[in-house]
């Protein structure tokens, strides 16, 4: 892909951003960064199906009225610690004692002012408890609160058959079917649930290298190798690949795990825009030119670490302009497919599938087997020697203990399953079903006039709802609908964009959609949430007909 | 740890001021104040601006530059503790564009204070020793220093 500041044959062209953008196929048009629709896909171009993403901006007052509301927040916050501390209200957070209260403090109470004051007010609805396999339905346990969220106490009745928008349970694994768990019984009762020892040591039973050939076979690599916590596979595996003296680039949502394997390892971390080829091109170019930062010295090593999608904002890496950008600056590529192993893709073998890509492309394929296999636990697959290195230099392989063997055997049914190695379709059947839901789910919340992140093709959807007290009263009315879901608000979200995220799953029937959608329907005209501007609404009589030209 | 956060900014404290719609809530928070102000009848024209001036100068100091730290847990290891938001705001870099709007704010509405109070001495010197309450801790010499250990910790 010819890069817009090259210099080719003694001559600079400079050409412009939108060149650039159309060569790959993909412009940006009113916040929405579309594909171009053709009739058939041409040569020149890196994508072979369109791209679309959504990430429109509310109107204004959205913005304002959402600051409004943490001010509103922070004034009454301030307000009630005054009361607090001069006892007009009752402490209800943990106190010193009274020998030490002339000590200096522990914990400055300011860190806490928004735990105290905003969290607490809306807390009922993180954290609750089921007691029933996290289906595409659930078991709630009732609890309620006599002092304002403060305590809980259960009633001791359980709230039935609640609809699971919430768990990463998107090719529904998450069963309790006796037949579909049989060998994994079978497994449990041969080798019992622990393994008490690391890899290196005594801890690695035939049925880890069962598993590490068939994640190796399905994701089409040499091999592979797997661990028992999916955070620590990114944890302990980056300070293994690179160390001081290294740089890493990080985009800038990157999950926690890969944030805190990048600073363990000591390298040099330097963040790009999210999922922006040319923030991240620069910062190569950057780094090629000027080496490290004081001895000027070319960097050891350049990794870039992305994820195939973004759990919190829906949206799926840039894979073909990255792995051409990391073969021109010759980087190597970490992809973290945590969410989209399984997820995406025709026979769902992730974001390398759906772009249509080799796996040899990128250097270090990771995923977890938490999310779309039901079970624990994360891998690394790649090439023969970096699988071999990782073996004895991985922090995981020396020091934690291995995956414990009921949990590999249910990785390999679902795995079979998945590939088709269990002698029916149904692997391929949940697959399909996945999309199908995916894009049901997303294109009626377009319809309806809501605003949604993301790629068309995540399963992962977050709803956008601004306002802090939308996040209370969206999860609580959920919840009265039988329906639950997660919200997640600032400091986790920029500021302004708190929301609602929804994982939708292949074991979602369609009436579950449908139950959802009315729901989410009669809310958002209750709770005003439908503030796009550009989607064709259900109700037409009440817009006026604009509709969005597409380039066709 | 940024356990639960989605992303790498370690204090969004850092960006809170460049947010969409930030300024222009600050701006309608300020004629909020004076059309209040304004309403109630015991006070002048005069003496309304120069209270707006005022109680505005006063909440910027109480929350840019008398409050330290911030209101969430952090994964910094404490660096933002002892540092006001201002000190804060983009991670300490001077001359940003949040920081010109806010340094510039309290200028214009010093600027429209004295017009309406008509520059009578009294309400000058209010609004004066006010308006320098506010733009000295701004100034980048000023990052970080706590006079007579005011403040310090």
């Amino acid at each position: 892909m010819a890069n817009p500041s090259a210099v080719c044959n003694g001559h600079l062209h400079h050409q412009k951003q939108n060149n650039n953008l159309l060569k790959s196929g993909i412009y940006k048009k009113n916040g929405i960064t579309k594909g171009m629709k053709k009739n058939g896909v041409s040569n020149g171009t890196l994508y072979k199906k369109t791209f679309i993403e959504h990430f429109e901006q509310a109107p204004m007052y959205v913005a304002v009225l959402t600051f409004l509301g943490f001010g509103v927040g922070t004034v009454f916050g301030y307000l009630r610690d005054f009361m607090r501390a001069w006892g007009l209200e009752k402490r209800n957070i943990a106190a010193e004692r009274e020998q030490q209260k002339d000590f200096v403090p522990l914990y400055q109470d300011f860190e806490n002012f928004y735990t105290r004051n905003l969290y607490m007010r809306i807390r009922d609805n993180w954290n609750r408890p089921i007691c029933s396999v996290p289906g595409p339905q659930f078991d709630l346990m009732e609890r309620v609160t006599d002092d304002y969220n403060w305590t809980f106490r259960f009633t001791g009745r359980t709230i039935k058959n609640v609809i699971n928008m919430g768990s990463y349970n998107y090719l529904g694994f998450a069963e309790t079917d006796v037949n579909a768990l049989k060998t994994v019984t079978i497994e449990l009762e041969k080798y019992g649930t622990g393994i008490c020892s690391t890899r290196q040591e005594m801890g690695t039973l035939d049925k880890h290298v069962e598993l590490e050939k068939l994640v190796a076979k399905f994701l089409g690599v040499e091999d592979a190798m797997v661990f028992g916590m999916g955070f620590a596979t990114n944890s302990m595996n980056i300070p293994a690949l690179v160390g001081k003296g290294c740089l890493i680039l990080s985009d800038e949502l990157n999950h926690t795990s890969l944030v805190l394997g990048a600073r363990l390892s000591g390298a040099t971390i330097r963040i790009f825009k999210h999922n922006n080829m040319q923030s991240l091109e620069k910062l190569l170019r950057d780094a090629i030119i000027y080496g490290q930062p004081r001895s000027r010295r070319a960097w050891r090593k350049i990794i870039i670490l992305v994820e195939g999608i973004y759990s919190m904002e829906g949206s799926i890496v840039r894979l073909p302009e990255l792995v051409s950008l990391k073969k021109k600056y010759k980087a190597y590529l970490y992809l973290d497919e945590a969410h989209s192993i399984g997820a995406v893709g025709a026979t769902g073998r992730g974001v390398v599938e759906y772009f249509g890509m080799s796996p040899d492309d990128v250097d270090v394929l990771m995923g977890t087997f938490t999310k779309s296999f039901g079970a624990a636990g994360g891998y690394i697959a790649g090439r023969k020697d970096l699988v071999d290195f990782l073996r004895t230099h991985s922090h995981s392989a020396v020091y934690a203990t291995s995956m414990c063997p009921p949990v590999a055997e249910q990785i390999i049914r679902a795995m079979k399953c998945l590939m088709g190695l269990d002698g029916t379709t149904q692997g391929l059947q949940r697959v399909r079903q996945l999309g199908k839901n995916t894009r049901y789910f997303r294109r009626r919340l377009h319809e309806m006039g809501f605003i949604i992140y993301g790629n068309d093709d995540s399963p992962v959807v977050p709803l956008l709802l601004y306002m802090p007290g939308k996040i209370g009263a969206f999860a609580r009315r959920m919840l009265e609908k039988n329906i639950g879901v997660v919200v997640v608000g600032f400091p986790a979200t920029p500021i302004a964009e708190s929301r609602a995220r929804f994982c939708v799953s292949a074991a979602h029937t369609r009436e579950m959609l449908d139950t959802v959608l009315n729901a989410l329907d009669e809310l958002g005209d209750f709770l005003q949430l439908k503030y796009s501007r550009y989607s064709k609404s259900s109700h037409p009589e009440l817009y006026e007909e604009t509709r969005l030209e597409f380039e066709d | 740890m940024n356990v639960g956060v989605a992303h790498s900014e370690v204090n969004p404290n850092t960006r809170v001021m460049n947010s969409r719609g930030m300024w222009l809530t600050y701006a309608l928070g300020v004629g909020m104040l004076h059309i209040v102000l304004l309403s109630i009848p015991f006070f002048s024209v005069p003496v309304a601006w120069t209270l707006t001036n005022v109680i505005h100068n006063l909440g910027m100091y109480v929350f840019l530059h008398a409050v330290k730290g911030t209101p969430f847990e952090t994964p910094d290891q404490g660096k933002a503790r002892l540092l006001t938001h201002w000190e804060q705001l983009d991670y300490g870099v001077q001359f940003t564009s949040s920081r010109k709007f806010f340094t510039i704010s309290p200028i214009i509405l010093y600027f429209l204070a004295s017009f309406y109070t008509k520059y009578d001495p009294t309400h000058f010197i209010l609004n004066t020793t006010s308006l320098l309450t506010v733009l000295i801790p701004k100034l980048p010499q000023l990052h970080g220093v706590r006079l007579f250990g005011i403040n310090k910790y």
